[in-house]
């Protein structure tokens, strides 16, 4: 069976946080090779990989993987405060 | 470094490897069948030499040959998925390839199975999954820090 390709924001929050791909790659427990997969979107992480990451970042799993493409975090924000207001 | 010279040379040397290994196994059938003359010598020579060189090369430099060998605990599941794929791989190529050894010799009637072979079958058993890695991997050395 053929995955869906999955799209993500680690490689922006890792920029935006200043991290390093070695440091994350410590704190989630893998290779820093990967993170350059995972911000590449060429490789889908599991589920367990994708809740490490959501955790670190602090931020619900959903904001950082879609299968469809992300926009930018800024216009979601605010598409987001629209539909509370 | 650009990641796709890096995939391209990983590649040569790959081949080049395989390609001293076979000089090797025809060298020495050579020099066993007929005569050691000093030419037969001297190539046989240049292709250990060639052999190990490009095995350093190919796969320990590129540590492809260590992640192919390591324990899955101390991989993470990329690579674990990475290796398994190239398990499952090699394992076809070898079957393939001594299937196809085996029925040439019985149909030719040629009993070259030596200690040569063998043994080069045992590298190739030992080094097919490293191959099928560093053939599709750009490196397990990250050049794009």
């Amino acid at each position: 069976m053929e995955s869906r390709k999955l799209y993500n924001r680690i490689a922006v929050l890792r920029k935006e946080r200043e991290v390093s791909r070695k440091e994350l790659a410590k704190k989630i427990g893998v290779n820093y090779q990967t993170i350059g997969y995972l911000e590449r979107e060429e490789y889908n992480p599991s589920l367990d990989l994708a809740f490490k990451i959501s955790e670190y970042f602090d931020l619900p799993v959903e904001l950082i993987f879609s299968p469809e493409p992300l926009k930018p975090l800024s216009q979601e924000l605010k598409e987001l405060h629209h539909r509370k207001n | 470094m650009n990641q796709t010279i890096q995939k391209t040379k990983n590649r040569g040397w790959m081949l080049l490897n395989y390609l001293s290994l076979i000089a090797i196994v025809v060298l020495f059938n050579l020099g066993k069948y007929h005569q050691w003359s000093t030419g037969i010598s001297i190539a046989g020579i240049a292709s250990v030499v060639i052999f190990i060189g490009t095995f350093w090369r190919a796969f320990l430099r590129t540590r492809f040959w260590k992640m192919v060998h390591m324990s899955s605990q101390k991989l993470d599941e990329r690579e674990i998925s990475l290796v398994l794929n190239a398990l499952k791989y090699s394992y076809s190529i070898f079957t393939i390839l001594c299937i196809v050894i085996i029925y040439a010799f019985a149909i030719t009637g040629i009993q070259l199975v030596d200690v040569v072979l063998a043994g080069g079958l045992l590298y190739l058993a030992h080094t097919l999954p490293a191959v099928v890695v560093g053939w599709n991997e750009k490196s397990v050395i990250d050049f794009d820090q």
